[in-house]
């Protein structure tokens, strides 16, 4: 695919490699020494996480019915504390990654089910399931960091090929690998931009719109439980407090990304930029020595500006 | 459709939900059912109340405000330091509320003006407004004001609080509002399309931006009382508060899809919350569990309550034009 | 779009394989505090520059917005990128930090903790404030002094994830255990960050238990959230409020009796020490058994087999000696 005939459908993602240009670019002017393989890894160890959470909470927004999970972050903590819990209890190490795979499903597809059968709005439904899950991870550990991750997935958590860390590489990567082509690809794909776009002409053109709904929420848990043993192979232990404010920071890198919070309209591609560009920003402005309060209110300004030439664009358009 | 509701169904809930609240914790406790203690309660209802209000108004038009906490972040730190620099009550009390609506202004025009979801524009003036916050306080805390506004504050007028009357005063003129002004229609005819009220003549942006204006503005209220009554202004202010109200408001049963609102719901909802949060620790149940109680208590109100009504999902947020 | 990014990234690439880290001229010092915006911390920073001008070395303080590790670790990694020579951590999860260990031993970075300890990470030296059993066993004797030990005494705290804090509440329970039988602590309460729980759980303790006779702030954001909630109850004198509190936060409460006594350092020669602890290890200088540190009135003495340099006993600050500081 040309790059012109992308960037034409997705004028996003020019203005986000624009940006990340400049900010690499401003990067080497004012810090020379910065230009280093390392401070590569580095962005991409730190976004790892971000962009696994980020993901599913962009397909989650993408499917539409007002669809947001504020859970993400209270799943992955409770996630990554039960997991510990069940190894302590005896779960063989090698089971750990399943284990995290299916209890962040099942967190997922609890919303889905409050969601699609009992009709509760999302923003409510995983407004509750944030407080329940991040509380539940806190309350059954009393606060402390838990459990002790065998020593081979440590191995992993903190390897590297080349300059990659295998996390990114091994999850990170082909999640959004896996989740452009299945949107880009597969009837189920095209069923979940349909139903974002128009739920009620949706339905009647027969697309399966709750099934698929409770689909993308259990997705949008799984991808939380992987960032959980992200965290757990990483830092070697489980911190019940370990996904706190990642509801809104994901929030923000899908919306910079170009996702529609109406659904139906953004791409998976545009949000893993958005990810790369927000712990770009953030490491060249640690790399400075600026003082990161400065972060909080820069990602909060490039959020509102982003979005405001988007609606101009769009205007224009 | 159910629009604003005085005293239906769902304010019952929230009372008898009340009731079996203070029934269990009084039989569990006999220091709950004291005159301080539900004093107490109702004390540390006070900012959650006006913030909540402000809330209702902009969800029941189908808006949101995320930020809200750090507007009274912002309001508290004009208003604490101008208590420190040793102001006497008229000027803090006035220049909470002032910035707080300024707040809320700015926060309206880039919603409504600039085109961007309000979950979503709020979203960035959080981190904007946060920021600010941390670099005006530069990490010094007002700490230990002077009590120039408690000794206005916590006066009795009229044989009740000051803070009681004031937000019998707020609540009763926003009902009025509602009910008695076009506002009232205008604001719910917003919440059930935006389209359609501006089709039929309603000035859409006018009555958008002034809601963000007045729910700034109930945040600067809301941060009068936050000084006065605990004295002290961190860089932690208002953290949690705007999902609080968000949580009260919906228990109370305003829509989050616009087109419905409950004063009295909210006022109820938000005693609830605190009344929950009180009895627990009377009854010794440690406070790393009220999270989980709260998210437990929004799950089954509503389930209760969304089980029997279906709802049309085609709206949740701003949809620009 | 793919090609244009994968063309950048290996454009990046390649500039930076050739480039490579500068060598830094002047030596350089970190300190990375839990969380940045606090006084405590502001205070450690102003006694870091102090020794940085004195010593001669660069000083860097950088933290995170949110008691967050990940974040506190995104830092401590980009400063070792930096190239930092030497880096000190107030750890906010003593489990987490051991990939920045491995990180700073391969970059050349000195690694070692500062205010918050993580023993058995491999760090090089840990500079104390105070003995975690220094700290919870004096704040429990100061109390008894004043109540008597056949009383109840609640305990309010910040973040329950607080390893730090954690510590020092498992110190108290030894000591009420063990030498005051009689005395009952009540369990933790957690307020997170903000200082208007904080007073809302302390008047909710005070209610429960009339026969309450002492509050305990353990985290610094607690500090005056209790005082007040003691202020506001009317329980001036009757309940006694204490906790690790810097004597700026609460000298007001101090003054009107809310506050019996706080319990603290002094955080701007924690600072100062911990600044020139990281310059004694660039130069590969050995710490003696007592050392003498520019501006200090005693020694400093360290412990070779725990790696820790302790700044002192605690100090303890009441209504008559509170003016005599400013931090």
């Amino acid at each position: 695919m040309s790059v012109s005939a992308t960037i034409a459908r997705q004028p996003i993602l020019a203005v986000l490699a624009l940006l990340w240009l400049i900010v690499v670019a401003g990067l080497i002017i004012v810090a020379p020494e910065t230009l280093h393989a390392y401070t590569m890894t580095t962005v991409l160890q730190f976004s790892t996480i971000l962009a696994l959470v980020a993901l599913g909470q962009s397909l989650v927004i993408l499917c539409g019915g007002a669809g947001i999970d504020l859970s993400v972050g209270g799943a992955m903590s409770l996630t990554a504390v039960l997991a510990a819990l069940a190894s302590k209890g005896g779960a063989p190490g090698w089971t750990l990654p399943a284990l995290c795979l299916l209890i962040g499903a099942l967190l997922g597809a609890l919303n889905g089910l409050l969601v699609t059968r009992v009709r509760i709005l999302p923003l409510i439904t995983t407004l509750g399931t944030f407080y329940l899950y991040s509380g539940l991870a806190v309350a059954v550990t009393g606060g402390a960091a838990i459990g002790r991750a065998p020593a081979w997935m440590i191995g992993w958590g903190r390897g590297q090929l080349g300059a990659i860390p295998l996390p990114f590489l091994t999850t990170a990567l082909p999640a959004f690998a896996i989740a452009a082509v299945f949107l880009g690809a597969t009837a189920w794909g095209r069923w979940i931009y349909a139903m974002g776009f128009n739920e009620a002409s949706a339905r009647l053109c027969g697309v399966p719109v709750d099934r698929a709904r409770m689909l993308v929420y259990a997705i949008s848990g799984a991808c939380a439980g992987t960032a959980a043993l992200v965290s757990l192979s990483w830092l070697g232990s489980a911190r019940p407090n370990i996904g706190a404010n990642l509801e809104l920071t994901s929030l923000a890198a899908a919306m910079l990304g170009g996702i529609a919070i109406f659904g139906g309209r953004g791409g998976v591609v545009g949000v893993l930029a958005a990810v790369i560009l927000l712990v770009t920003l953030q490491t060249g402005l640690l790399q400075l020595n600026v003082n990161a309060t400065w972060q909080v209110g820069v990602v909060g300004l490039l959020l509102i500006l982003v979005l405001l030439v988007d609606h101009v664009a769009s205007r224009r358009a | 459709m159910r629009r604003i509701s005085v005293f239906g169904g769902r304010e019952l809930t929230l009372l008898v939900a009340c009731l079996l609240v203070a029934v269990a914790a009084s039989a569990a406790s006999p220091f709950f059912a004291t005159v301080d203690n539900l004093s107490t309660v109702l004390r540390n209802s006070v900012e959650l109340m006006i913030i909540g209000l402000g809330m209702t108004l902009l969800l029941a038009m189908g808006g949101i405000d995320v930020s809200i906490g750090m507007v009274l972040g912002l309001a508290a730190l004009a208003v604490g330091t101008l208590v420190a620099a040793g102001e006497r009550p008229f000027l803090p009390i006035l220049a909470g509320p002032a910035v707080g609506a300024l707040l809320g202004l700015l926060s309206g025009a880039v919603v409504v003006l600039g085109g961007i979801p309000a979950i979503v524009a709020t979203l960035g003036l959080l981190g904007v407004y946060r920021a600010a916050i941390f670099l005006l306080l530069g990490g010094r805390w007002l700490s230990g004001l002077p009590p120039t506004l408690t000794n206005v504050l916590s006066l009795n007028l009229l044989g009740a609080p000051v803070a009681t009357i004031v937000i019998a005063a707020i609540y009763l003129a926003a009902w009025l509002a509602l009910r008695h002004t076009p506002y009232g229609p205008h604001l719910l005819a917003i919440g059930n399309g935006e389209e359609k009220a501006r089709l039929s003549g309603i000035a859409v942006r006018r009555v958008r931006i002034a809601t963000f204006v007045v729910s700034g503005l109930l945040a600067g209220v809301a941060a009068v009382f936050y000084v006065s009554t605990y004295r002290n202004v961190a860089m932690t202010i208002g953290g949690n508060i705007a999902l609080e109200a968000i949580a009260a408001a919906v228990l109370g049963g305003s829509s989050i899809t616009g087109g419905s609102c409950s004063l009295l719901g909210t006022a109820l909802g938000v005693i609830l919350i605190r009344l929950l949060q009180n009895g627990l620790v009377l009854v010794g149940v440690p406070s790393l569990w009220q999270t989980v109680v709260t998210g437990a208590l929004l799950l089954l109100v509503l389930n209760g309550e969304e089980l029997r009504r279906r709802l049309s999902v085609s709206r949740l947020f701003w949809r620009p034009s | 779009m793919s090609t244009l990014r994968k063309k950048l990234a290996f454009a990046a690439a390649v500039l930076a394989f050739a480039a490579g880290p500068a060598l830094a001229q002047e030596k350089s010092v970190a300190f990375v505090p839990e969380i940045v915006g606090i006084p405590y911390f502001n205070a450690m920073q102003d006694g870091g520059n102090k020794a940085a001008k004195d010593l001669g070395v660069k000083f860097i303080y950088s933290g995170p917005v949110d008691t967050n590790p990940v974040d506190q670790l995104q830092i401590v990694q980009n400063l070792i990128n930096q190239g930092v020579n030497a880096i000190a951590v107030s750890v906010l999860d003593a489990s987490s930090i051991a990939p920045v260990v491995q990180a700073a031993k391969a970059k050349g970075s000195i690694l070692f903790t500062s205010d918050s300890d993580a023993p058995n990470s491999g760090r090089a030296v840990f500079v104390a404030q105070a003995t975690d059993e220094g700290l919870g066993d004096t704040i429990i004797d100061e109390m008894v002094k004043r109540v008597g030990d056949n009383v109840k005494i609640g305990i309010v705290s910040g973040e329950a994830t607080a390893s730090n804090l954690n510590a020092w509440i498992g110190v108290m329970q030894k000591r009420a255990k063990e030498k005051y039988p009689k005395l009952t602590l009540l369990p933790p309460q957690f307020a997170g960050g903000t200082a208007e729980r904080a007073a809302q759980l302390a008047t909710d303790l005070i209610t429960a238990n009339p026969d309450l006779k002492g509050l305990i702030a353990v985290a610094s954001t607690t500090c005056p959230g209790v005082a007040q909630a003691i202020e506001g109850a009317g329980k001036i004198g009757k309940v006694i409020g204490t906790g690790y509190c810097s004597p700026n936060t609460v000298r007001s409460y101090l003054k009107s009796g809310a506050m019996g006594y706080s319990v603290l350092w002094d955080p701007t020669a924690l600072g100062y020490l911990t600044v020139w602890a990281g310059k004694q290890l660039i130069d590969g200088k050995p710490f003696a058994a007592s050392n003498q540190v520019p501006g200090f009135a005693k020694p400093v003495t360290y412990d070779d087999k725990t790696k820790i340099l302790l700044l002192g006993d605690p100090k303890i600050f009441t209504k008559e000696n509170v003016d005599q500081f400013n931090f």
